[in-house]
């Protein structure tokens, strides 16, 4: 019986009977002493290791599941035993957190929590006892205009405590409990109740006794009592920073965004003051100068770096409606408790009300008051002399002097002076020392008259600036962009191009002065800095001085001065052509620089003259004349062009056109520009996008016309090699394994030695091929001038059947007739080290390689063109080369089995290439890969 | 005034949606939708007779220039400043390949007639044409090269913008040139108008070619001799990408002006039929119906307008 009951779980109260009962008892008996074995499952305890009951806890404070994880026991949980009888009534029992704390976790508890017991509770009697005392003695002490009870003494002051005085450098804090609430409201309730006490105890005469009635009164109270102190104690004292946000607590949504905080803060308090939002300027505080060309709103990722296209050329426009938009912000803070505390409700907090009149009162002072002739300009003395030279004394009207020649110098040099100040007055009275005309400069005949003259100007030309300046002072409020400020500061802008400065000096009539002295020398500066980069007489040093200063004559506009003609150059004749040369250079680099600006947008600075072009008598006419041709077809727009243009095959089917050059070659590149095929500039075209390396062999070749069609074959990537890098070889294999019949032994291990032997080739192939289409020499097969190419091409193209069948022969002889046929071919490309090394070997075998691989080419460059004509037959003469490079492979196996000083060299010829090259190879081979693809897919298609 | 009574003058919808200037504003084929794209990288769909936003695609990094819808509405095509050609799915909102290999900002982007083929303007000195067919589901192709099956580089500058026609690629560059690659010829044909060419539109007889130019001027052209028809002067463009147009009946050619306005010049004699206050800043972009007479306009100031009469 006992053995079956092990096995099952009962549920229901079984009828009991008189032996079971006994056995249980047995049972039971046994377990408490340790006899019995196993336990059924109900009965077995889980211990901690205090030896208590736990079970299934999974955190420290795991609830104890008891019976099956229900209940402590089979029997549940055990009522707290309840008694309550008349005389000794149960009260009311409240829960405490200790009720639920085991014995351990309550000692815990006691060792951190601090309770005062009433004994020493500083709040309680003594504290009250004492501010009694004190109390009573000053009553005694000052006699009270009002009869009866004190009301200051029911005030009575609360001394700070010395228990508060610990328990704040204890680290308590005004607000917080100290320990569990029903002890300190204990607590609380003494202090109030001898608070009370104390108070009732005037009127009723009454010290000890009417308190502990008092007392016995205030125990009624006790709830309402408490909850008063639970809620003081749980309130802040102060509360700094009120909550208005709807965020969760303690989620700070700046926490990595500081640089928003004070935007919104600054939005904030600009609300609060005008009641309206400003929009986030986050130009100075987020990313720094860079930003404020970005567009407002959209960054970019932090991974990436802000560029010339980042630039918003929008900007200037403001966007009034993009905020940080944060949602989670209620409608309205209600940071309006604290004001309404000032401004509405008087009578906030219980007792108080608000003052009609305050003592305190902010002294107001006002801003000073501004002059009414102030003008908020800053007058400057110096340069402008103009304005501050006193004008009281008018020089005397003097009439013009009776020389018209000197009058006019006269009037034009005072025009000038007064425009340019004072010093350059000086400055040419110093430069005209001798000079008899400028007599006058140094009180001279018609000195009164300048000075009138002069005087006059001034007159004239502050009145112009002032008006100039009225219209230039706006409103003021504008943005100061660069310009008005290099205007207000009397900058002048940088001309864009001379021809524009050129235009605007010679319109400006007779005298066209430099408006101040700076100017005009950073002004000759400019042109001397022109004039210094372009030395078009450099051979003759001293007629490029005096083109210079041609240069800088006509290009300030300025008086010529006397010593203009200090170089004496032997006859008239002489000086008029050596005039006409700087007259032709001087337009022709002029013309050049026009160009320049036209074509700066283009990003290819043409710099023909920088180049190295001198200029001679003769030889200035040629550039002008491309500058002219250049002028003249501006003059003709809209000009048509026309150029031979291919699609790619592929673009046509997409079209759903016919291919117009369908089987024909490909037509050479043209070359882009006349300019570009006129001036070599071999590094701007490289410079170019697309494929760099061809483009650059083209255009150093003379300009071809665009119309004639020139067949030029560009060279062309072994599509096969490729083929076999890329794809994967295992279907070729299959089909040139019954090919090669002859051969095989073993498949696998044929399939294998292949598979070694192309990788070898690959590389030298690649190698090779990557060589040749950067231009460099390939030993063997010299990469023809591509003038002849085609016909050779051509030859091949036409007569192809005999040409394979000539190859397939010929590939099955040995390698050393190949050598000796094709030596003389590459013989002098040899540095004579390598061949004084292993002279034969290694010639032979180069040879043999270099050979193979540009006959494949050439097969392959035909099957291509075959491919074009004849997209049927592609199949199987794709197949037809496999094979033939299989051949080839094999035979260069052979021979590589047979001397190891071959593959040595050859593996050196190879390096050769790669150190060659090696910056642009990585490109190139890019280049090759993708065109290799597009090869592919061009043949899957 | 009949003339301006045919215009459409009357602001009939606003769409609003985009945070930031608005690139490009395009209908559909058949005018019942449109698609914007602007600085915020969205490109948004639009229902502008009703005025309802209908989807918005994201997934550009950078600004969005320029959409085209293909004839069947189902994929679209958009670029911009992230250098690549984005092919998307109308309906499902997904890109279904990005076309890389521009190596500068995309300018414009469209679709051939077949919708076979993309062709994109770019930074670059280049014009790419891009094959949608081949490697027909797979999402996004990684290997960009393979699809990239023509590269015109012959242009000397940023190419601005591209026309289709069944057999000519119209390409109009900063380099002063409107150049037109005729496949069934092999010819190129390039028309040097002397400025940079912002913007260039085909007449709907498919003879003319209207030309934007940086000097404020918009050039209408005869393809077939490259001859310089009308000039058309008032508007502003100088250094901001704005759009030009003809209405669908080819009386009138539409220019955007960077102040704002747009103005409507009749086709034969150049006067300027009409002109109004679209915008408050810079209009980038105008699009005419294929068949009503209704306008899309949008700005910089981040709204697309639909005008009627």
């Amino acid at each position: 019986m006992g053995l079956d009951e092990d096995d099952f779980v009962f549920h229901g109260t079984p009828i009991e009977r008189e032996d079971e009962i006994a056995s249980r008892k047995k049972k039971a008996v046994a377990g408490a002493s340790g006899t019995l074995k196993t336990l059924p499952a109900w009965k077995q305890e889980v211990t901690d290791e205090e030896g208590r009951r736990r079970f299934h806890g999974a955190f420290t404070g795991g609830y104890s599941a008891g019976y099956y994880n229900t209940v402590g026991s089979k029997e549940g949980w055990a009522p707290q035993s309840f008694t309550s009888s008349r005389k000794n009534r149960a009260g009311a029992r409240q829960q405490s957190i200790s009720d639920f704390l085991d014995e351990d976790e309550k000692a815990e508890m006691e060792g951190q929590s601090l309770a005062a017991s009433s004994q020493f509770d500083t709040f309680g009697f003594t504290a009250a006892e004492h501010s009694r005392k004190q109390a009573e003695k000053e009553q005694h002490e000052r006699p009270s205009a009002i009869p009866g009870p004190v009301h200051d003494e029911l005030i009575a002051p609360a001394p700070e405590s010395i228990g508060v005085k610990l328990l704040l450098k204890m680290g308590w804090r005004r607000g917080h409990s100290i320990k569990d609430v029903r002890a300190s409201s204990d607590a609380r309730r003494e202090a109030r109740k001898a608070f009370l006490a104390f108070s009732a105890d005037e009127n009723t005469k009454e010290s000890s006794d009417s308190l502990v009635l008092e007392t016995e009164a205030e125990t009624s109270l006790g709830p309402q009592f408490s909850e008063d102190i639970k809620f003081s104690e749980t309130t802040p004292v102060y509360v700094l920073n009120p909550k208005l946000d709807l965020h969760g607590l303690g989620y700070d949504p700046f926490k990595h965004a500081p640089e928003f905080r004070e935007n919104k803060r600054s939005r904030l308090s600009a609300s609060k003051e005008a009641g309206y939002r400003k929009p986030l300027s986050m130009k100075e505080s987020l990313f720094g100068p860079k930003s404020g060309k970005m567009a407002p709103g959209f960054g970019i990722g932090a991974l990436e770096e802000l560029d010339v296209e980042d630039e918003d050329v929008y900007a200037g426009y403001d966007f009034d409606q993009t905020y940080v938009i944060e949602d989670e912000q209620p409608a309205r803070p209600s940071n309006d408790n604290r004001l309404r505390l000032t401004s509405k409700e008087h009578n906030v907090l219980p007792g108080f009300g608000a003052a009609s009149n305050s003592d305190y009162s902010v002294e107001r002072f006002d801003p000073p008051k501004i002059p009414k002739d102030f003008v908020a300009r800053h007058k400057f003395s110096g340069p402008r002399e103009t304005e501050t030279k006193p004008t009281a004394s008018t020089p005397p009207d003097v009439p013009p002097p009776e020389d018209k020649n000197l009058k006019l110098l006269i009037d034009g040099f005072a025009t000038f002076v007064s425009r340019c100040g004072k010093l350059y007055e000086d400055l040419s009275r110093e430069k005209n020392e001798s000079n008899q005309l400028f007599d006058f400069l140094r009180g001279g005949s018609g000195h009164d008259y300048y000075a009138r003259r002069l005087w006059e100007e001034q007159q004239k030309r502050s009145g112009q600036s002032n008006l100039q300046l009225d219209v230039k002072v706006p409103p003021s409020v504008q943005k100061m962009t660069a310009e008005t400020r290099g205007s207000l500061l009397g900058e002048r802008p940088l001309q864009k191009s001379l021809k524009e400065t050129e235009t605007s000096s010679s319109s400006g009539g007779s005298f066209q002065f430099p408006t101040n002295l700076s100017d005009t020398f950073t002004k000759s500066a400019s042109s001397q800095e022109a004039a210094d980069a372009i030395k078009p007489f450099k051979e003759d040093l001293a007629k490029q001085e005096r083109f210079e200063q041609f240069l800088k004559e006509k290009y300030k506009g300025g008086l010529r001065s006397s010593d203009s003609n200090r170089f004496n150059i032997v006859s008239e004749s002489a000086r008029a052509q050596e005039r006409l040369d700087f007259e032709a250079a001087a337009e022709a680099i002029e013309k050049g620089k026009a160009y320049k600006e036209v074509r700066r947008a283009t990003e290819r600075p043409i710099d023909f003259l920088a180049g190295g072009l001198q200029f001679t008598s003769g030889g200035t006419e040629q550039i002008k004349d491309t500058g002219v041709v250049d002028m003249k077809t501006s003059k003709t727009y809209p000009k048509r062009e026309e150029f031979q243009w291919r699609p790619a095959p592929l673009l046509c089917k997409r079209f759903d056109l016919p291919d117009p050059f369908m089987g024909k070659p490909a037509a050479a590149p043209r070359a882009r520009n006349k300019m570009d095929s006129l001036l070599f500039l071999p590094d701007t075209v490289k410079a170019a996008s697309g494929s760099g390396a061809r483009q650059v062999s083209d255009l150093q070749e003379p300009e071809k016309e665009p119309e004639v069609e020139v067949e030029v074959e560009n060279v062309e990537r072994p599509v096969d090699l490729y083929k076999a890098i890329f794809s994967d070889d295992s279907e070729d294999d299959e089909e040139q394994q019954p090919m090669n019949g002859k051969i095989q032994d073993g498949q696998e291990k044929k399939n294998e030695a292949a598979a070694t032997t192309l990788n070898r080739l690959i590389a030298g192939d690649f190698l090779e091929s990557l060589g040749k289409e950067l231009g460099f020499e390939v030993p063997s097969d010299a990469p023809y001038p591509e003038g002849t190419k085609p016909m050779e091409a051509e030859n091949k193209a036409k007569g192809k059947p005999d040409a394979s069948s000539e190859r397939r022969p010929g590939l099955k002889e040995k390698p050393e007739e190949k050598t000796s046929s094709l030596k003389p071919v590459s013989e002098e490309e040899k540095s004579t080290q390598k061949r004084e090394k292993s002279p034969r070997n290694w010639s032979g075998g180069n040879d043999l390689y270099s050979s193979e691989s540009s006959g494949d080419e050439r097969r392959r460059k035909r099957s291509k063109k075959d491919r074009h004509r004849n997209y049927d037959s592609e199949s199987d003469s794709s197949s037809d080369y496999h094979k033939r490079d299989k051949h080839s492979s094999r035979s260069r196996r052979k021979q590589r089995e047979s001397s190891r000083e071959k593959r040595s060299g050859h593996k050196k010829h190879s390096k050769h290439y790669k150190t060659k090259d090696s910056s642009s190879s990585r490109y190139s081979g890019d280049e090759e890969r993708k065109e290799s693809k597009r090869e592919k897919r061009r043949r899957r298609d | 005034m009949s003339a301006t009574t045919e215009l459409p003058t009357k602001e009939a919808n606003l769409l609003k949606g985009h945070e930031g200037a608005v690139l490009a504003a395009r209908f559909n084929g058949d005018g019942n939708y449109a698609l914007t794209c602007g600085k915020d990288r969205t490109i948004r769909l639009w229902n502008p007779h009703r005025g309802i936003l209908i989807k918005t695609y994201k997934s550009h990094g950078r600004e969005v220039r320029d959409v085209h819808v293909t004839s069947d509405n189902a994929k679209f095509c958009s670029c911009g400043g992230d250098r690549q050609v984005y092919y998307w799915d109308v309906s499902t909102g997904r890109v279904i390949r990005k076309f890389r290999g521009h190596d500068g900002e995309v300018n414009a982007v469209k679709f051939n007639d077949s919708s076979a083929v993309v062709v994109s303007a770019g930074f670059d000195r280049s014009l790419r044409v891009w094959d949608c067919r081949s490697h027909s589901v797979e999402p996004v192709q990684v290997f960009a090269p393979f699809l990239r099956f023509t590269i015109i580089d012959t242009f000397l500058d940023t190419v601005m913008s591209v026309v289709l026609t069944k057999t000519e690629i119209i390409g109009g560059s900063v380099d002063g040139t409107v150049r037109t690659f005729d496949i069934r010829m092999g010819r190129e044909m390039s028309d040097n108008l002397g400025q940079p060419v912002n913007c260039i539109s085909i007449s709907n007889d498919g003879n003319c070619v209207l030309a934007g130019c940086l000097d404020s001027t918009l050039r209408l052209l005869d393809r077939t001799t490259g001859e310089l028809l009308q000039v058309y002067k008032g508007h502003i463009s100088k250094s901001f990408k704005t759009d030009c147009c003809l209405t669908n009946s080819d009386a009138h050619v539409i220019g955007g002006s960077e102040d704002g306005m747009v103005y409507f010049w009749d086709l034969v004699d150049a006067k300027v039929v009409s002109k109004f206050r679209a915008h408050d800043l810079v209009v980038t972009s105008v699009s005419y119906h294929p068949k009503e007479d209704c306008m899309l306009t949008s700005s910089v100031d981040g709204t697309v307008r639909v005008w009627k009469k």
